[in-house]
């Protein structure tokens, strides 16, 4: 197969900043902990783990976490990834359902790894997961192509107000790559209703996509029963993975320049749909990362400098922070 | 022993277990099994090196063995014991040899980055590969992804030997869950072929079991060994075997087992302190038609806290056993263990408000049962407390159960006839006749509650096919049908009441520990009125009887001649005759002190209870008329017991009166308790049945007294109204037995009614 990504030339992530993330959130068997979460592990973890590896990298101690991941979480019949890993349970994987963002973090990683480090087993291993992903996650609903966020448990047909989606599974860079992998499926397609759910679901008087949302074919999209009906953790994201993908779709970054940059001095926050008011103001350096890259994404505005140093604090922002320091060295070093 | 005498004997004679890799091919796959694990040039030796260097025994002896099974012309190496050299690959070693994989992943990986033409051992990354393959298998089957488990076996043969015994299990496993028992068998028998581990044969077996059937099983035991002491390995799990054979049994009752099973079972279940074998014996005793000695099992079985399902058959086989009393309090108090619970508990209580004659229940049997009912909307549930409503003469009760029936269930047949029969019975001519309306189509025995000539095809088939004794029924169906036009009576042998003396027995013991229904008490044995109900039962009371004016024509008596005219004279019977007996009344106190506990409740209640005493008094001196008044002013003033007792005696002096309608009306002013019921309602019954046929309306007395004869005997007074009624509608043949059978009791009627016969069966053949 032709090199699916250009080789890897220079390193976006420090190996300073690196090894201060392996040191914290990475055992030695290559598990990535979730340290504000009771220490569980996931497949999205994984993923990062190994795209940040791969962003530094760090050859040795991307084998450590793929290692893991295809030893305790990468045992499914489908050839997808069981979600969640628990080591206070016996068995360790507590749920054996998938979560498509992980499943495209660990294919899309593979294969960038593998074409900058030559690994053809890599790559092989991309393919499969990338085909599993087309065959059992993308499923066509109405006229729209959608990636479910799970195989069991959100579809049309399980649940009356299905399909539940959750737009920041939506991981806009993976999917070029993953027509390489596997091009027998329509990943362009699911992008574009990545996009087009986007621009329907700016709900609430702030307009921010909530974290889960119902979207049934020919209906309104709404805030998922049984969720809380924020835009919290998981939607925060978005903003990055859009800027990540190089898509410049200034309406679709406004509600977040606005919520952000505007009405919360740069410091993103858990907010309530309905209200638009928020909940939590998210003061972590990687949450603030995020405003600070979409700030300098569209105004160049310099990275504060307080936030030029990474410093591990939790598992999830300290992710965002790195993926963000990456995107800043790779496409904006203006800013720094 | 030293480390090369070990070495020696492995060479020497040490067996060498042949991977089974090769036998376990997915099926359909058609894929092999990489060639370059087992087609080396070289033979790598870095691991037996590293083993030796460290003096690890084991491992050493596992990779000499292995090594001999792959390539059988090898031998060790003289310098085994030599100096390493390369202190990277010693420490990769090591890293494995700890379990440390993804350690070792990554120091490949370190290597190859700062020195890019070096390779790992193909042997470590042969054994890294399969170490990770066994740890993500055992993880797949953990989390039952078996056609996981299956790949993986079949990508790494080489985890398929005895010293993974465990994967074996897994694999075996996963190919029972995949349906393919052929190939698990496969893999057992490997095991058993060629594993010697005595804990681990067994084991093996007990893995087994659960997997695999009985004669599955049996061939895996032919490969049974004999232990040290010359006895088969296997015994232990004999009395286990029976278990399973006596539980597939217990759930396929087509299958016994040997008594010898039962025996042995019995004997253990005895001996033991657990409930399970106890348990097992219960339900292959239960399901194979020995309820009595399942019973007793069950019994050990709840006493030695076996839980739900203990419960459960402990009390289906007191149900079974027709002591559903006896089973309704356990039944309940488990009810909501598990559903099998709930559902032994509805049918325990559905038999009891089934059963005929139907058993005075206490009233917290039906005051828990029917908040169970409602809340499910349980059809059965309403339809059988509408018959026993119906059977205890509740039919304003019963018409309520019926109706909630039909509004949970339009479709239920059986609901439909008992609210029919409740209008028939209430004189509703006008509802009646809308059900026949709306069913007729769908229900021969509504449409015969209207119809003579349906009713008497209906009758002439039941009589055919009511012989179906010994046959278990629903019984449910059971009670609609044993109302439905039931065969032309045979009349009893002398002195024996048409229900026999246990019905008479039931009743009297019931009377011990009849209900005491307050107003309350009695509200909750009704349905809550559901919106789509009709008018409440309280719209019917006034409704007067209409006489069945709209019942169509009866058959026309003969044309009066010589013959008929010698016999038309009617029993001799008339209403005033008939006096039903005053049943022995409650002392007025008792019922006073019953009806409530405060002051003003009292006050109220005695000034009702002093019209009833009045009312009791006045019907003692044959003035009923008076007596009516006075129990007006009761049922005006008292309540609970004493509007009860007002209402009772109100109806029997309306009886008194030949006042049939009244009667029933007044019956209904007030809820009665299910024995004085019975009693009121054979009264009232006798009564219609007497005043239809001096109407000349004989096909309603027949009915009438078909009714009082399911909840009364029926005495030689009716007998003879029946016949005469049967004879009047020239069903001759039913009227001639019943006749003969009077005469044999000297009954002087019964020879009139044979005369009778004769002369008109001589006019008809003339």
């Amino acid at each position: 197969m032709a090199s699916p990504t250009t080789a890897q030339t220079a390193t976006p992530i420090p190996m300073e900043a690196w090894n201060g993330y392996m040191a914290r959130f990475v055992d030695e068997s290559g598990r990535v902990v979730d340290s504000a979460n009771g220490g569980i592990s996931h497949s999205e973890g994984q993923g990062y783990g190994m795209l940040l590896a791969y962003l530094a990298g760090d050859r040795s101690n991307f084998e450590r976490i793929w290692s893991f991941t295809r030893t305790e979480l990468l045992i499914r019949d489908d050839g997808l990834a069981a979600w969640r890993w628990d080591p206070n349970s016996t068995p360790r994987v507590t749920d054996v359902n998938a979560a498509s963002d992980g499943d495209l973090l660990i294919a899309y990683a593979l294969a960038r790894a593998g074409s900058a480090w030559n690994q053809q087993a890599y790559i092989d291993s991309a393919k499969k997961i990338a085909r599993a992903v087309g065959q059992k996650l993308i499923v066509k609903d109405g006229s729209r192509l959608l990636l479910l966020p799970g195989i069991s448990g959100f579809s049309a047909s399980e649940r009356k107000d299905g399909p539940i989606l959750n737009l920041s599974y939506w991981i806009f860079e993976t999917f070029p790559v993953m027509t390489r992998l596997a091009p027998e499926y329509d990943w362009a397609g699911v992008a574009n209703t990545g996009l087009e759910l986007l621009s329907i679901a700016q709900l609430g008087p702030a307009r921010l996509p909530p974290d889960w949302i119902s979207a049934p074919a020919g209906k309104p999209v709404t805030v998922a029963e049984g969720f809380p009906p924020v835009f919290g953790y998981n939607s925060l994201r978005i903003s990055l993975y859009l800027l990540r993908a190089g898509i410049e779709n200034t309406a679709l970054q406004e509600p977040f320049r606005r919520n952000w940059l505007i009405d919360n001095g740069g410091t993103p926050a858990i907010v309530d749909i309905p209200t638009g008011r928020a909940l939590t103001q998210l003061t972590d350096p990687g949450y603030r990362m995020l405003g600070a890259v979409l700030a300098c994404a569209l105004n160049a505005t310099p990275i504060p400098a307080d936030l030029r140093r990474f410093e591990p604090t939790l598992y999830y922002p300290s992710t965002l922070y790195l993926l963000g320091w990456a995107l800043i060295a790779e496409r904006y070093p203006k800013c720094l | 022993m030293s480390l090369k005498r070990a070495i020696l004997l492995l060479m020497l004679g040490g067996a060498v277990v042949p991977a089974i890799g090769q036998q376990i091919e997915l099926p359909g796959s058609g894929r092999k099994t990489d060639a370059g694990n087992t087609a080396r040039a070289k033979v790598d030796e870095t691991a037996l090196r590293y083993f030796a260097s460290q003096g690890d025994t084991r491992r050493l002896e596992a990779e000499i063995a292995r090594l001999r099974a792959l390539y059988p012309d090898w031998s060790p190496p003289d310098d085994l014991f030599g100096p390493q050299t390369d202190v990277e690959l010693q420490r990769m070693w090591k890293l494995y040899a700890e379990g440390k994989y993804s350690d070792v992943r990554s120091a490949i990986a370190t290597r190859q980055s700062a020195d890019p033409s070096w390779q790992p051992p193909a042997d470590l990354l042969a054994r890294l590969n399969e170490s990770e393959s066994r740890r993500r298998l055992i993880n797949a089957s953990d989390a039952e992804q078996w056609n996981t488990v299956l790949r993986l076996a079949t990508e790494t043969p080489g985890l398929l030997t005895c010293p993974n015994i465990d994967i074996l299990w897994r694999v075996a496993e996963a190919f029972t869950k995949t349906d393919q028992p052929p190939r698990a068998i496969d893999a057992y028998t490997y095991i058993l072929n060629n594993c010697n581990d005595a804990a681990e044969r067994l084991a093996t077996v007990q893995k087994a079991m659960p997997l695999l059937s009985d004669e599955q099983i049996q061939s895996l035991l032919k490969l049974e060994r004999k232990d040290a002491a010359g006895n088969p390995e296997f015994a232990a799990l004999r009395d286990d075997l029976i278990r399973r054979r006596m539980g597939h049994a217990a759930e396929n009752p087509e299958y016994t087992v040997p008594a010898d099973d039962i025996k042995r079972m019995e004997e253990l279940a005895r001996k033991g302190t657990t409930p399970g074998d106890p348990l097992l014996l219960g339900w292959y005793l239960f399901r194979h038609d020995e309820a009595t000695r399942a019973l007793e099992w069950f019994k050990l079985a709840l006493d030695r806290k076996g839980g739900a399902k203990s419960a459960e058959g402990y009390v289906l086989a007191l149900n079974f056993l027709g002591r559903s009393l006896e089973a309704e309090p356990i039944a309940f108090e488990w009810r909501d263990a598990a559903p099998e619970n709930n559902k032994a508990y509805l049918d325990v209580v559905i038999a009891l408000l089934t059963a005929d004659p139907p058993p005075v229940l206490d009233e917290i049997v039906l005051t828990r049962f029917s908040p169970v009912v409602m809340r499910d909307k349980y059809v059965p549930g309403a339809q059988g407390l509408g018959w026993y409503a119906y059977n205890t003469g509740q039919i304003v009760t019963a018409q309520s159960w019926f109706e909630t029936a039909l509004n949970w269930d339009p479709n239920d047949e059986p609901s439909a006839y008992g609210l029919s029969l409740t209008f028939w019975r209430l004189g509703d001519v006008a509802r009646l006749n809308a059900m026949v309306q709306s069913w007729g189509q769908r229900s021969e025995r509504i449409v015969a509650l209207v119809d003579p000539v349906v009713r008497a095809r209906l009758e002439a088939r039941n009589a055919q096919t009511q012989t179906l004794g010994g046959l278990r029924l629903d019984p449910l169906v059971a009670a609609a049908n044993r109302l439905t036009p039931p065969p032309t009576r045979q009349p009893p042998p002398v002195g024996v009441p048409t229900l026999g003396p246990q019905s008479a027995r039931g009743y009297v013991r019931g009377a011990q520990y009849a209900p005491v229904p307050t107003a309350g008490q009695v509200a909750q044995f009704q349905p809550i009125p559901q919106p789509g109900n009709a008018a409440a039962p309280l719209a019917y009371q006034g409704a007067p009887y209409q006489s069945g004016i709209q019942f169509p024509a009866l058959p026309a008596a003969p044309a009066q001649s010589v013959a008929q005219a010698s016999y038309a004279a009617q029993p001799s019977y008339p209403a005033a005759d008939y006096v039903p007996p005053t049943p022995r009344r409650r002392p007025v106190s008792r019922s006073v002190a019953r009806t409530g506990s405060t002051e003003v409740g009292a006050t109220a209640a005695s000034g009702g209870a002093g019209a009833v005493a009045r009312g009791w008094r006045l019907l003692d001196l044959d003035r009923p008329m008076e007596a009516v008044r006075a129990f007006d002013e009761g049922l005006a003033r008292g309540t609970g017991r004493v509007a009860e007792d007002a209402a009772y005696g109100k109806s029997l002096a309306y009886l008194r009166l030949g006042m049939t309608n009244r009667a029933q009306a007044a019956a209904l002013e007030a809820p009665q308790n299910p024995r004085r019921s019975v009693q009121l309602s054979g009264d009232l019954l006798a009564q219609r049945a007497l005043a239809a046929y001096k109407d000349e309306r004989y096909v309603e007395a027949i009915i009438a007294l078909d009714e009082r004869s399911r909840i009364a005997p029926e005495q030689q007074d009716l007998m003879v109204l029946r016949a005469w009624s049967y004879y009047k509608i020239r069903d001759l043949r039913s009227a001639e037995r019943i006749f003969r059978a009077l005469a044999a009791q000297g009954n002087a009627e019964g020879h009139n009614g044979i005369s009778a016969i004769d002369a008109v069966t001589k006019k008809y053949r003339t």
